[in-house]
């Protein structure tokens, strides 16, 4: 790091001292060149990368977002339990920790017992980013949970393997039932990249490093007890969930 | 600056570690720039840093390794990026050592997903694996730090000029 901000410096330096100096300006002049378009490359790259990362505030907002609760996608706010869900639909785990209990935490949602909060965010690659813009888009028409299962039903072997695309994310929607226009535009015109920009930047800013994360009342489920349906309800129950 | 002229094989063997520690980071620093986020969380696992300064530095630590090892392969500075290549390598393991001793579970981002334990089980072998690489990678550097000069370097070539 050190180095890299005395660059610019060195290169002044060499630049004024090489030409009338005892080094033949043109090497260095060859030499400078190519460090100042390194240095041009690191900066701009780590520059982008940080700002990038940063929440927008200008983001457009899906329907039952929480702006206060990371972004998330929030059921039942008034419910006493509640339940954070960080999940990526492109990882294994995440698949696997809906199957055994996607079925028990729906029912809860929509019998509005359990103040449910999804967290789609981006940990595993591009296409991370794109499922969740497009879970999103299913929120708009109200089938965010029927939608959100049906990406893990599908989801592929190999992550970021050309698997989910636009097309593929508006043919999901509408196997689930989902026959607006809206839904196929909201998708295609990335109308919540910057969403899922921001639920991954507030993950990132509460130390969530790994899917599934899911915290019963702000505390984490360990990953020994989130395959287990009965254990899991027993947790719930102790928790107050009727 | 020693001079090592008489050794035929060392300017070759420079370039080979110019090429294996900088391809090393250029490789890491390239997979790392495709997912930011997890690059980032796996910066995060150390417990290193505040979450706010570990994001920080794992948004732009891919850049980085990436801006090294350009300076090594084209044989720019390259005590000094030998310095910055090894001195990364010992950062991260002091990094691994210290999560090791403290039991966290890492998940190495260096090569993709490399070193999961994504179940939360510490195996003694993924930090030490971890740790004898980068070892290697500080040994590379080392020698790039005694024997700077190598052949296609563009700093052999300003040197060349300026002797004849």
């Amino acid at each position: 790091m050190a180095e890299k901000k005395n660059e610019p410096n060195q290169k002044k330096n060499t630049n004024k001292g090489g030409a009338a100096g005892k080094n033949k300006g043109k090497d260095n002049g060859t030499r400078n060149l190519v460090i100042g378009m390194i240095l041009l490359v690191v900066l701009a790259g780590a520059g982008s990368a940080i700002a990038k990362n940063r929440t927008n505030t200008h983001a457009a907002l899906p329907s039952d977002v929480s702006v206060s609760e990371g972004y998330g996608i929030s059921f039942n706010p008034k419910a006493p339990v509640k339940l954070d869900v960080y999940e990526d639909f492109q990882c294994p785990n995440c698949r696997n920790f809906e199957a055994v209990n996607g079925n028990y935490i729906n029912s809860l949602v929509r019998a509005k017992k359990m103040h449910v909060v999804f967290h789609p965010i981006n940990i595993l690659g591009p296409e991370s980013g794109l499922t969740s813009a497009a879970s999103a888009c299913a929120s708009d028409q109200g089938k965010f949970l029927e939608y959100h299962m049906a990406l893990y039903k599908n989801q592929p072997t190999a992550e970021n393997s050309g698997y989910w695309t636009n097309e593929k994310l508006a043919l999901i929607g509408h196997s689930i039932g989902i026959t607006s226009a809206k839904f196929d535009t909201c998708i295609n015109t990335g109308q919540y990249t910057k969403w899922a920009a921001n639920v991954e930047a507030d993950a990132a800013a509460k130390n969530i490093n790994s899917t599934p994360t899911v915290l019963l009342n702000g505390k984490p489920i360990p990953p020994q007890d989130q395959l287990n349906l009965a254990g899991l309800k027993n947790l719930f129950k102790a928790a107050g969930v009727k | 600056m020693k001079r090592i002229s008489h050794v035929a094989i060392a300017p070759w063997l420079t370039l080979v570690a110019r090429l294996l520690l900088g391809g090393v980071l250029l490789v890491a620093g390239y997979l790392k720039t495709t997912n930011p986020a997890q690059a980032a969380a796996s910066v995060r696992v150390y417990r290193v840093l505040p979450t706010g300064l570990a994001n920080v530095f794992g948004y732009a630590l891919p850049w980085i390794e990436i801006g090294i090892a350009l300076l090594l392969v084209l044989g720019i500075w390259v005590r000094y990026s030998a310095v910055a290549g090894g001195g990364l390598m010992l950062l991260f393991i002091i990094a691994i050592g210290q999560a090791w001793a403290r039991k966290l579970a890492i998940n190495c981002g260096c090569f993709g997903n490399g070193g999961v334990s994504a179940d939360g089980k510490v195996h003694p072998g993924v930090y030490l694996a971890e740790m004898l690489r980068d070892l290697g990678l500080v040994l590379v550097a080392a020698y790039l730090y005694r024997f700077p000069r190598g052949k296609f370097a563009i700093d052999r070539i300003s040197e060349e000029f300026t002797e004849g």
